[in-house]
């Protein structure tokens, strides 16, 4: 019965189904399942196979869209009771779109699957200073700085980012992580940033594995 | 032979003298620096738009042959258009501004960006019937007949010209935001989208048909989507196909009855999803054919598709931003593209801030030396 509550809520949540997902969630705490259970077994796992089916392009961006939606609104009734039960984030991340730039689908595709992955996230928006990340990541105890451009005019701020971050001293502390359209790889090691991902649910799982990582 | 010539032989695969040096406009802010720099005079940063007298005398500053984008058409889009207004000031010197589709966006003084959306009233059956269905309708308004009427004198024929025809999901998608579409598709009211497509696609074709009928000619039509990012399309292919597909083919059929053969495009980022679709409704000519991080989308498609797939665009326009060097490798790698025929190079967008003018016309010189 339990198995078949949590399955209903990874398939409403890979179908975007917002509200169904909430009622879901709600009727598996009155049923007395684990906060931690639901949230690993119902919601990540249909957040997972959404991303997996995204990186493969099997689904594009308005099913990741509704499904983080439907993970948002199931999140909202699961929190008190995962707070409750002292389940800790994965890791902590700040994320924004770099000053000059104000597009934000990216970014919020990104911060929702970090999200999606147990990731505790700071938005900072768009048009974000070099001095705002890296001050953030300070005073917030960040692991991870994501950085987000869509425009050629702005890729060059992650560039400065990665300096402020130096000059701060935190760069042993922090990781770098950039997207987005005009990005690749070449230009993440021309700028010193640590991981360059090539779609959102990509970067979930580079987040992961670099907390996980520094961690140890 | 003429630069109109050029180009549609090039594209019905014809004899041409040599490849015309051919543009997609400017950044303003890029005229500005050049203004700023001393190599363009600074009359010619300002009102200086596609097809403009401004853009033609700088063309011939540079050695460009011609914009490629020079179009006329319609009021093609919500009409009449919601009024534009500030709503609220807050505290970091940004506005919120509903904006003339009705969607509420945050704009920043001093940010060269498109704004930030923060929300949109087009959510659900109500709000179309009574706000948005009224000003998708066909009115005389949209189509000028008078300037049509004469357009065949007025127009230049040097040059290839085309009629623009509006947007399928494009415009659609600024009116709903990207998460609103997402939202209405695959949660909300499926049905309800496909009205909106319905009612606005109709809207286009009635004002394509008058413009048509009234004699004016064109070398060809034009759309215009940007519905596809670096990962490809928006949403999926198979759902932009079963909204759009019937759509592009009445409007492409329309446009053969008149005798336009050339049908382009204009859609950013990774297209080759959607080009299947495109395709097979009669829509043959990709632009600009982006090149990003991805690289070249124009000989896939041309292995998939045979001749009946054209393009305009294909060419690195960051190689302008960097050296000699750089424009020299992006020529060569053109040159192949070139030579499979229905393919003219074109920088894959506007010209961004940082690009060397000494280099463009470098460009501009060297790309009219290929002979065909």
């Amino acid at each position: 019965m339990d198995n078949e509550l949590l399955q209903e809520i990874s398939l409403n949540l890979q179908r975007g189904k917002a509200k169904v997902v909430k009622e879901l969630v709600q009727q598996a705490l009155d049923a007395g399942i684990a906060p931690e259970t639901i949230l690993r077994e119902g919601m990540l796992d249909g957040m997972n196979i959404i991303g997996e089916k995204f990186k493969n392009n099997e689904v594009y961006v308005p099913e990741v869209l509704v499904a983080a939606r439907a993970m948002n609104m199931g999140t909202q009734v699961l929190k008190p009771a995962l707070e409750a039960s002292g389940v800790k984030a994965t890791g902590k991340a700040c994320i924004g779109t770099v000053q000059g730039d104000l597009h934000d689908i990216g970014k919020n595709l990104v911060k929702m699957m970090l999200e999606g992955k147990g990731l505790e996230v700071i938005d900072l928006g768009t048009d974000v200073s070099p001095e705002t990340f890296v001050q953030t990541a300070i005073d917030e105890n960040c692991q991870l700085i994501c950085l987000s451009a869509l425009l050629t005019t702005t890729m060059d701020v992650m560039g400065d980012v990665v300096k402020k971050a130096e000059e701060a001293g935190i760069r042993d502390k922090v990781k770098i992580m950039i997207g987005g359209a005009p990005v690749d790889q070449a230009f993440c090691d021309k700028i010193g940033a640590d991981v360059y991902t090539p779609d959102a649910a990509s970067a979930a799982d580079a987040a992961v594995e670099l907390c996980r990582a520094m961690c140890e | 032979m003429t630069n109109r010539e050029r180009g549609l032989n090039i594209l019905h695969f014809k004899d041409v003298d040599r490849l015309p040096a051919v543009h997609f406009g400017y950044w303003p802010e890029l005229l500005t620096e050049w203004a700023a720099q001393g190599k363009i005079p600074a009359e010619l940063a300002v009102g200086n738009y596609d097809g403009s007298d401004k853009e033609r005398e700088l063309d011939k500053l540079i050695g460009w042959d011609f914009n490629w984008f020079h179009v006329t058409g319609y009021v093609q889009s919500l009409y009449p258009a919601f009024e534009t207004r500030l709503l609220e000031t807050l505290p970091d010197g940004s506005q919120r501004v509903q904006n003339s589709f009705g969607v509420i966006e945050r704009v920043k003084p001093g940010v060269t960006s498109i704004p930030s959306e923060d929300d949109y009233l087009l959510k659900d059956r109500e709000a179309f019937e009574t706000l948005y269905k009224p000003r998708m309708q066909y009115a005389p308004e949209r189509v000028d007949t008078a300037y049509y009427s004469k357009f065949n004198d007025l127009r230049p024929w040097d040059v290839p010209v085309g009629l623009h025809m509006g947007s399928l999901l494009g415009d659609i998608r600024n009116i709903t935001t990207v998460k609103g579409m997402s939202y209405l598709l695959y949660d909300e009211d499926e049905e309800l989208f496909a009205d909106i497509v319905d009612t606005y696609a109709e809207m286009q074709y009635k004002c394509t048909k008058k413009i048509l009928e009234t004699g004016a000619k064109f070398d060809y039509a034009h759309y215009w989507e940007d519905i596809c990012f670096k990962n490809g399309p928006l949403l999926s292919p198979a759902k932009f196909d079963e909204l759009c597909a019937k759509h592009y083919r009445k409007r492409n059929e329309l446009c053969h009855e008149y005798g336009i053969d050339i049908i382009s495009l204009d859609c950013d980022g990774v297209i080759d999803k959607l080009i299947p679709t495109w395709v097979h409704t009669g829509v043959n000519t990709m632009f600009p054919l982006e090149v990003g991080v991805w690289g070249d989308q124009f000989e896939p498609a041309r292995r998939q598709f045979g001749n009946e797939a054209l393009g305009i665009g294909g060419m690195d326009k960051t190689a302008l931003r960097r050296d000699k060097a750089a424009v020299d490798a992006e020529i060569e790698r053109l040159k192949r593209l070139v030579a499979l025929g229905g393919f003219i190079p074109c920088p894959d967008h506007r010209l961004m801030p940082g690009t060397k003018y000494e280099l463009v016309q470098y460009y501009a010189e060297e790309i009219k030396k290929i002979r065909l």
